[in-house]
């Protein structure tokens, strides 16, 4: 048995004060979000929470101008995969980025995004 | 393990309709019975895929209610979800009902109603699929999910927007030839290219539609099989899978589930790619169907737009792909969709499909995917 090191909600906390986390491999090192419970790469099962610097680069981007009911007022708005600095990768929304200049290889930094109480992971300007 | 056959096959028109899933699917099923040329007494079970009943439709235990319509509520009835390859996956569990001999005759199919909706709360039901948290909160949609591979795939490739619009373009050009397609309107790389952007890189007419409809295969085993003129074997059926998350695909340009559920149905089937004669994939957006072809061996990675550009992929090509019209002319009912593209497969097996007949044909391929390239199915069929 081992201790939850994240959780859902824990890891959407931590996001919300600006504290992008992850989960290392003890055994082999493989960054992973979300957690598992058996490491994808060796089979163990020993977590520990590492925290990431947020830094990476755009690898894949699209504009969202058809959203889903209730994203209206939000759209056209961008969703991009980052590459972190550490090797692993994240799905955010894309803020303060104008959507003409939006490229892959563009650097970005993590910064969370904040709506009616929900915490969404966002990338803005490095 | 026995071998196993389609010895019927039935779709509804796909389009929009005023009637539930359950008596769409009812009418696919009882159609696919009357083909089959058998009492429907003889039919012992039910797999059912549906996906967003819950939220078109208010209704859940569709199995159970699919099965009364049709007529046959006494029989066991499981209903499957795996996004947009649900009924294939069913197709995937009634032939191992078979073939482990539980069963000898099983019914399979599935529906969806999605068209009494409006399009933006469709849009939600169908992100659904995706993860809730870390996917679906960003407003990311289905479409966002393959522009995210399209950008991947121009990156690495050079794959061109017009390229992928050949896709688009051809499948109409076969579902005009498809009665029961949603749309039978040939359309042109202008028509495509100047279509408003949904999700960039992906336009409108690279996008499947929403659609209403139904689709069933009776499935027997040999015994049966081995009494009727129209049977066509299954060779293979095989299943993958993936991450959920699209920030976990280390190589968003390829699918590798696709990959791996191929590999794993060519080598049971005895077959390779060269073998295949004609195929249904699983073309919700024009890049999916381009990723695809590459997934399955037809092509090198990167190969599949050049070939959707130069027509081998289309009827009279090398390689006809989604001779139906695929998802993007024929449409999407994503709860039949597998079913849908079986009865494709065994139609032109059988020499049955009129004026998009790939001549000849005698081993089929059908492959669907399900969410965010999370389920894959691929199945091989073939004529003795």
């Amino acid at each position: 048995m081992t201790e939850r090191v994240i959780t859902l909600q824990s890891f959407f906390e931590e996001a919300r004060a600006g504290r992008l986390t992850a989960v290392r491999c003890a055994s082999c090192g493989t960054l992973a979000v979300p957690p598992k419970e058996f490491c994808p790469a060796c089979q163990r099962r020993a977590w520990e929470t590492v925290p990431l610097t947020g830094s990476g680069k755009v690898t894949s981007f699209t504009v969202i101008r058809i959203p889903p009911r209730g994203r209206a007022p939000e759209a056209p708005y961008a969703v991009a995969v980052v590459r972190l600095d550490e090797g692993l990768s994240m799905l955010g929304r894309v803020v303060d980025v104008p959507l003409d200049t939006l490229k892959t290889g563009l650097p970005v930094k993590f910064r969370p995004v904040v709506s009616e109480g929900n915490t969404v992971i966002g990338f803005g300007p490095a | 393990m026995r071998r196993v056959a389609v010895i019927g096959v039935g779709m509804t028109k796909f389009g929009k309709h005023d009637r539930s899933s359950a008596e769409l699917f009812a009418e696919a099923a009882a159609d696919a019975i009357v083909d089959a040329d058998i009492p429907p007494s003889r039919i012992e079970s039910l797999y059912f895929g549906n996906v967003t009943g819950g939220e078109t439709e208010r209704q859940l235990h569709m199995a159970p209610l699919a099965a009364t319509a049709l007529g046959l509520p006494t029989i066991p009835t499981t209903r499957l979800e795996t996004a947009c390859a649900t009924s294939h996956a069913a197709f995937r569990h009634a032939v191992m009902e078979i073939a482990s001999g539980v069963s000898d005759i099983v019914l399979v199919g599935g529906a969806e109603r999605v068209l009494n909706v409006p399009t933006d709360a469709a849009t939600e039901y169908f992100a659904y699929c995706s993860d809730a948290t870390y996917e679906q909160s960003l407003g990311l949609t289905f479409p966002g999910v393959f522009a995210l591979i399209a950008r991947a795939h121009m990156d690495r490739f050079g794959t061109t927007e017009e390229q992928m619009a050949h896709v688009a373009v051809k499948n109409h050009r076969h579902g005009l030839l498809n009665a029961k397609a949603q749309f039978r309107k040939e359309i042109t790389l202008e028509t495509v290219l100047k279509s408003p952007y949904v999700a960039d890189p992906l336009k409108l007419f690279d996008c499947c539609p929403f659609t209403d409809g139904g689709a069933a295969v009776v499935l027997a085993s040999a015994d049966v099989a081995r009494t009727r003129n129209n049977a066509v074997w299954v060779l293979a059926t095989e299943a993958a899978a993936d991450t959920m998350f699209i920030h976990e695909k280390p190589d968003l340009s390829r699918i590798t589930a696709t990959e791996r559920a191929a590999a794993r149905a060519y080598q049971r089937a005895g077959k390779t790619p060269a073998d295949v004669d004609v195929v249904e994939l699983h073309d919700c957006f024009t890049i999916a169907e381009i990723v695809a072809t590459e997934g399955l061996g037809f092509f090198e990675p990167g190969g599949g737009a050049v070939a959707a550009e130069k027509g081998v992929t289309s009827l009279g090509g090398k390689i006809p792909v989604n001779p139906s019209g695929g998802l993007k002319s024929k449409g999407h009912p994503i709860g039949a969709t597998g079913a849908a593209q079986i009865t494709e497969i065994v139609t032109q097996l059988r020499g049955a499909a009129g004026a998009r007949q790939v001549e000849g044909a005698r081993t089929g391929l059908v492959h669907t995917l399900g969410g965010n390239a999370a389920t894959v199915l691929v199945s091989l069929f073939g004529r003795d």
